[in-house]
């Protein structure tokens, strides 16, 4: 929130002074106003107009009290039609100590007013001919005052109409070419009253000159998108996707399944991989799409310690994951149907070489059986919970969650379950299960990487460089590579892998794979 | 605890020192390191990391120097004109106007001229956070100024008053971090209080000689001074990383500052020093570099300011040396990092990346850390360093407490609890005192705190930890871990699956370094434990059988209180609970008797005594109906066990058919038709008295309510009758009953804080867990019956994997064993009365690992009773 807006002038003779502010008495006292002032604006002023070596750049300073800081601009326009051959201004905000990363989206406007009001001083004289030569706090009287306050209210009462109608001149009986205009205390006044009010404000100053802004959240800086990531959109793409978003993006969002890894969904979109990733990693700024990694049934994963959330069902987590994992009966309107989550699922295996992918085949075969013989057992199961027919426990959900442990595939853990005598693969989408938990922190990935003793010794003692020609598997042997990266730019499957890791000329036993 | 942003060398640029002086103005005194980049190069960067910070347009207008229009030459004066390569130059340069231009008088592209006045704030800001920004430079500081008499010695008298005073201030401060002044490593703290001492002395004798010179510089000497930090963080880092140097670094360091200044004039006097150097340097053109290194060398001012800026921008810690002239005065100061994570960082978050990763700690943080107890017995010590470096530095300062310290260190193993510590050190030390040290060296980042190193606990590959640094560890671990498997080796086995440590060990002999190996591994944030973590399951069975007995109960307690209603207790009571099935039976008895004359006199006469008359009444049905009366007494026995509601039997029976629809249809009388039936039938005594009339019409009602209330009561309980009778199998888990079916198990999430219903099925399993010898011993008659707990752990967790390997995994080793010792039935009392004691570590959060130690116990015996309760545990296993 801005606490208050001020236009300060420095006068060759004067100094210092503020010639405009709002809400009023807010850095200087003004007659008629009773509220104390925000600051001793004596402490400060130095830094509201600084030496000239600080002019023309955002400076900010905080009050001793630790309460507000002052955002400000000091513009120093040097001419030799000034007096002292230089003309210095500032536009400043005052907001609060406290909420510093709300500062953040003040500094553009705070620059914008600057701008602005230094462009039109350089073409017109907008600042330096200002008729109303006051400055608050000054010897001027009182009545001069009263009067010039009721001039302002009627003007910010026009201007505010105008704003309404967001047409017409800036009009008024005034004869001269400086009357007509708004004063710049109601200018400062509206650019105030919009920010706080709508985050954004368009004022017409003149004729000529029209002062846009708009505050913008501040984010940090995303991660990398990586070839082996796999996007999940956050929102629907399709529902606020229009023709003028950029075309790259355009082709990238079209293929974001929650399935196909960032490598796939270029080779689909037809983008090359770095557009891709721009793309994809100026979505994750806009925090629209999350980054996970690629499901495989060979791949492993583990409880992290937000499950305690999960088996609690904070927020009703479990009811919203048997939403999105039961495979019938899910009628949230999810894009996915189960048939095409079976099949995409299918897709992934298929393609993206899971290690699994070979034992699977008998699990899938069966899971691709007919929906009507899937529908019927599952009916028959669940009989008893006759509200929604094939919507599995919640008991039963966490203690799939649960079951995830280090060291036990995905394909392990299905096989236990199935000993146990709960068939997961009829009642849940693995993937889906999978994925619910990695979005909600509830698992991890247990990665896989391969280390070579040799390139390790060899990275010690600062031999960085990979042996040209050497193996083209070699370069990921120092521990910071998956095998998702490995799968991914080197197109092979993990069994493919581990299969070209035997032919890996190295001394044997130099080759160990970790999890991690 | 999350990690906070920390300074790096390429957020915090330089370390610089003002002063003001009343006669001569502001001064730039020095800065740290010699070249500070100017903004423009790191704001460059920092929006070329930004790539998303579009916000270019304004930049562009005024940042670019050739930019016409607002042209900024004039303001940066003749330097401007040869733009930054100067700056950072080592030499003297002189342009072509014959100025000359001295290296250290440009600091991140600012004159120190204009520096120097920006930077010396008004007397509003004595001992407050300063804080102005150019652009992307940040500037905080915590000026100092000096008191308003203009002096900064105190006088003698009150110097000797005040003297704890003027430690206080930073005494206070550094409350929120334990014993800052033990400093590191020890006994400095101690060393200062002398120096203090030594120094009023000393100073009392000067005290006369110096009272011109005072005046003197009560003229011409400093006002104030101000260290000030210059930052250069990421937009959206700036809040935090202020507040944690301000509060952290910049605060403390100037407050030492202050401390040397009041006791001797120290930062003016080395200010003169380095100002008069650097003066010289000027005209002597001398190069930046060899002037430093004289500076530097000279004041230890100056040299304070490098160890600051040194060790802040890597975040160790920094410890200060002032030689003042009444000696030397240390401090230290650092940024507290946390040492563990509890989750796993977000992708990106590099700087938490190698940390420990454990939900140990945060624990504590949550609600018991004032459990000291829980600490004590939970948490060992990991040195960060070699054991013999630490002592050998402890011994360098010989005083008592350095002396208390080197005994600790040599009682401290990671595998020991402080409470271990403390016994073991044959009471030698304290345990406060051993809480005190172990803090200490925590805090001063020596040593760390975890839970006990145990062979039989499992560690597996943390998934936190840095494999960047995987080559120089390996290199590392072979040097000190000679003889064992390399380390990638040794990763990758302990990563495959989890198993307890020790079944990594070739033999026991290997057991010793095998455990300094895994302290090794833990103290590099490689490996983390696995814990268990459970939650009460309740399964069907349990939630039935509780259920049903409450609901027995309850019919139970009804019908109770409908007797004594029935018995005349009181008119209150059998308002209360008119409804019970015998003042229905009575009421129906009469009717059916054909009593509908005899009736309201009846009542009338006893209209005051609510309860005779409904005594009266039912003597009277009693002996006119004997066969109903019987009936009616069958009745709560009967409703028990019969399945057919007592409503069938009387109907039939009764010739009144005006009554039998109120008896029947208790559920919808309205109360006009009851008052309808009843005047009409009483309407030859009504007339003349209406009260009566109306009594008995509310006797009337009352009766029917009861009548109403007996039913349901007699629905449910016949309802309740219907149900099946709760059987208890050995294994509720897998009882495959039909009444079971559609119930699913209920989970308690924190079994210490349960009420109601949660507490009975507690008290419900632990009934279970005492009956299961008495009942599976008649039946199964075999001494190796399911009685051992490895047995039943087996029909667990094969059959319904009620327990992941976790506990299965650990009992295997010393339950089977054990339990075949042990006598069955003793067992299971033990099972059942430990049962209660364990139920406050079923909440998701207390690892199970730890109970042992907690409870006192062996921890083989812990896990034996751990895995006896198997059945009702649900596990997560995390770190």
């Amino acid at each position: 929130m801005i606490q208050g807006i001020f236009y300060a002038r420095f006068f060759p003779q004067e100094g210092t002074k503020i010639v405009a502010q709002s809400p009023p008495g807010c850095i200087v006292p003004e007659p008629g106003v009773n509220k104390p002032c925000l600051f001793d604006f004596s402490v400060l002023q130095e830094y509201i107009i600084p030496r000239k070596a600080f002019c023309n750049r955002y400076i900010t300073v905080n009050d001793p009290e630790g309460k507000y800081s002052v955002l400000g601009f000091p513009v120093s326009i040097p001419s030799p039609r000034y007096d002292r051959n230089e003309f210095i201004f500032n536009f400043g905000l005052v907001v609060e100590c406290e909420a510093v990363a709300d500062q953040i989206p003040y500094e553009r406007v705070v620059r914008r007013l600057a701008v602005t009001f230094a462009e039109m001083e350089k073409q017109n004289f907008y600042l330096s001919q200002d008729p109303a030569r006051y400055h608050l706090g000054g010897s001027t009287g009182s009545l001069d005052h009263h009067s010039y306050h009721q001039q302002m209210q009627q003007h910010i009462l026009q201007q505010q109409q105008q704003i309404a109608s967001s047409s017409g001149s800036i009009g008024g009986a005034a004869s001269t070419s400086f009357a007509q205009r708004r004063p710049i205390e109601s200018l400062l006044e509206i650019i105030k009253e919009d920010l706080n009010n709508y985050g954004e404000c368009m004022i017409p100053v003149d004729d000529a000159n029209t002062i846009n802004m708009k505050l913008f959240p501040h984010h940090p800086t995303p991660p990398e998108v990586k070839g082996w990531h796999v996007p999940v959109a956050k929102m629907k793409f399709a529902d606020i996707v229009d023709p003028t978003w950029d075309l790259t993006l355009q082709r990238v969002i079209a293929h974001i399944d929650g399935v196909s890894d960032v490598r796939r969904i270029a080779f689909n979109a037809d983008v090359s991989l770095e557009l891709t990733q721009l793309a994809l990693r100026h979505l994750l700024y806009y925090d629209t799409i999350l980054l996970l990694d690629m499901f495989f049934f060979g791949a492993c994963y583990a409880p992290r310690p937000a499950m305690a959330d999960f088996v609690a069902n904070m927020g009703g987590m479990v009811d919203e994951c048997a939403n999105y994992v039961c495979i019938i009966g899910s009628h949230t309107g999810s894009s996915n149907n189960p048939t095409s989550a079976s099949r995409s699922h299918h897709d992934t295996l298929g393609s993206s070489g899971g290690g699994a992918s070979k034992n699977l085949s008998p699990t899938t075969a069966s899971r691709v059986g007919s929906a009507a013989d899937l529908a019927a057992l599952s009916a028959g199961l669940s009989s008893s919970n006759n509200k929604n027919q094939h919507r599995i426990s919640n008991y039963m959900l966490i203690k799939l969650m649960t079951t995830f442990c280090v060291g036990k595939t995905v394909m392990e853990w299905l096989k236990g379950h199935l000993d146990g005598g709960f068939e997961v693969l009829r009642f849940v989408d693995v993937r889906r299960l999978v994925q619910f938990g990695l979005i909600k922190g509830l698992l991890y990935r247990v990665h896989k990487h391969v280390i070579s003793k040799q390139y390790l010794a060899a990275l010690a003692t600062g031999q960085t460089r990979p042996i040209a020609g050497g193996d083209p598997l070699q370069k990921y042997t120092d521990g910071l590579h998956t095998f998702d990266e490995i799968i991914t730019e080197q197109n092979l499957t993990d069994s493919e892998i581990m299969e070209k890791l035997k032919g890996f000329p190295a001394p044997a036993g130099d080759l160990t794979v970790l999890y991690r | 605890m999350s990690v906070p942003v920390l300074p790096s060398p390429s957020n915090f640029l330089a370390v610089a020192l003002v002063i003001n002086r009343s006669r001569d103005g502001p001064r730039f005194v020095f800065h740290y390191p010699p070249h500070v980049k100017p903004a423009h190069c790191s704001e460059k960067q920092s929006n070329a990391e930004d790539n998303f910070d579009l916000d270019e347009e304004e930049d562009l207008f005024f940042d670019r120097p050739s930019r016409p229009g607002i042209d900024r030459t004039p303001s940066l004066g003749p330097n401007a004109a040869n733009y930054s390569p100067l700056w950072n130059s080592d030499d003297h340069q002189v342009t072509d106007s014959g100025t000359q231009v001295v290296p250290w008088e440009h600091v991140a592209g600012f004159p120190t001229k204009d520096l120097e006045s920006i930077l010396t704030p008004a007397r509003a800001y004595h001992k407050k956070l300063f804080h102005v920004s150019l652009d992307p430079l940040r500037c905080v500081s915590y000026p100092v100024y000096a008191p308003e008499n203009g002096s900064w010695k105190k006088k003698k008298k009150q110097q000797k008053q005040k003297q704890p005073d003027s430690r206080k201030p930073r005494t206070d401060d550094d409350d929120s971090v334990p014993w800052t002044d033990i400093d590191r490593p020890a006994g400095t703290g101690d060393r200062r209080q002398s120096d203090v001492v030594d120094s009023s002395a000393r100073e009392a004798a000067k005290a006369a000689m110096k009272t011109a010179e005072e005046t003197e510089d009560k003229r011409s000497s400093m006002t104030m001074f101000n260290l000030v930090f210059i930052l250069n963080p990421q937009k959206h880092e700036a809040k935090d990383l202020v507040d944690l140097m301000f509060f952290h670094i910049i605060k403390k360091i100037n407050k030492a500052y202050k401390y040397c200044q009041q006791r001797s004039d120290f930062v003016w006097k080395e200010s003169k020093k380095i100002l008069a150097l650097k003066d010289k340097g000027r005209e002597d053109k001398r190069k930046m570099s060899s002037l430093w290194e004289e500076i530097l060398s000279t004041s230890s001012l100056a040299a304070s300011m490098q160890d600051i800026y040194d060790a802040v921008s890597r975040n160790r810690i920094a410890a200060l040396q002032l030689e003042t002239p009444e000696g030397l005065v240390t401090h230290s100061v650092q940024i507290p990092i946390p040492f563990h994570v509890p989750d796993l960082p977000p992708d990106g978050a590099s700087d938490q990346v190698g940390l420990w990763l454990t939900t140990a700690n945060s624990h504590i943080a949550d609600d018991a850390v004032d459990e000291l107890d829980y600490v004590d017995k939970n948490f060992a010590l990991l040195l960060m360093a070699d054991e013999k470096k630490i002592i050998s530095e402890l011994q360098q300062d010989a005083d008592e407490t350095a002396l208390r310290m080197i005994e600790f260190v040599r009682h401290c193993k990671p595998t020991l609890s402080f409470y271990q510590v403390g016994q073991q050190s044959n009471n030698i030390l304290t345990p406060a005192e051993v809480r005190k040290f172990a803090q200490h060296f925590i805090f001063w980042r020596r040593a760390i705190a975890i839970p006990p190193l145990h062979a039989r606990d499992i560690y597996i590959v943390s998934p936190n930890c840095d494999l960047r640094k995987l080559p120089q560890a390996a290199a590392q671990w072979a040097r000190q871990f000679p003889l064992s498997p390399p380390l990638p080796n040794f990763l990758a086995e302990l990563s495959v699956a989890p198993r307890p440590y020790k079944l990594h060990c070739p033999s026991k002999a290997h057991r010793p370094v095998y455990m300094t190996m895994l302290a090794w591994l833990m103290r590099g944030g490689w490996v983390t434990q696995l814990c268990t973590f459970a939650y009460v399951v309740v399964w069907p069975e349990i939630v039935y059988e509780v259920e049903y007995a409450l609901e027995a109960e309850e019919i139970a307690k009804a019908k109770k209180a409908q007797a004594r209603g029935g018995d005349a207790s009181s008119a209150e009571s059998g308002r209360g609970s008119i409804s019970s099935p015998t003042d229905m039976a009575a009421l129906g008895d009469a009717a059916i008797a054909g009593f509908g004359s005899g009736f309201l006199p009846l009542l009338d006469d006893s209209h005051s005594d609510l309860a005779s008359s409904a005594a009266t009444l039912r003597d009277l049905s009693l002996s006119h109906s004997p066969t109903l009366a019987r009936a009616r007494q069958q009745t709560p026995s009967q409703a028990a066990e019969s399945p057919t509601s007592p409503e069938p039997k009387f109907s039939p029976l009764s010739p009144a058919p005006f009554l039998s629809p109120t008896s029947a249809t208790s559920g919808s009388n309205r109360p006009e038709t009851l008052h309808r039936t009843v005047t009409g039938s009483t309407s030859s005594q009504s007339s003349s008295k209406p009260t009566p009339a109306e009594q008995a019409a509310e006797k009337a009602r009352l009766e029917r309510l009861a009548a109403k209330a007996a039913r349901e009561l007699m629905e449910r309980a016949t309802a309740h009758a219907r149900k099946a009778v709760p059987e208890q199998t050995s294994h509720p888990s897998i009882n495959p009953a039909r009444h079971l079916a559609g119930m699913s198990p209920h989970i308690i999430l924190d079994a210490k804080k349960a009420t109601g219903t949660e507490s009975l099925y507690l008290s419900a399993i632990g009934r279970r867990l005492r009956d299961n010898g008495k009942k599976r011993l008649p039946s199964g008659g075999g001494v190796n019956h399911n009685n051992n707990p490895a047995g039943q752990k087996h029909l667990g967790s094969t059959n319904l994997r009620t327990v992941p390997h976790g506990i299965s995994g650990m009992s295997g080793h010393g339950g089977i064993m054990h339990a075949g010792i042990k006598d069955g039935s003793d067992w299971d009392e033990r099972v059942a009365n430990t049962w209660p004691q364990f139920w406050k570590y079923f909440n998701g959060r207390s690892a199970l690992e730890r109970i042992a130690l907690q409870e006192d116990m062996k921890r083989k015996d812990a896990w034996n009773l751990l895995t006896a309760m198997s059945e009702y545990l649900l596990c997560v296993r995390h770190w």
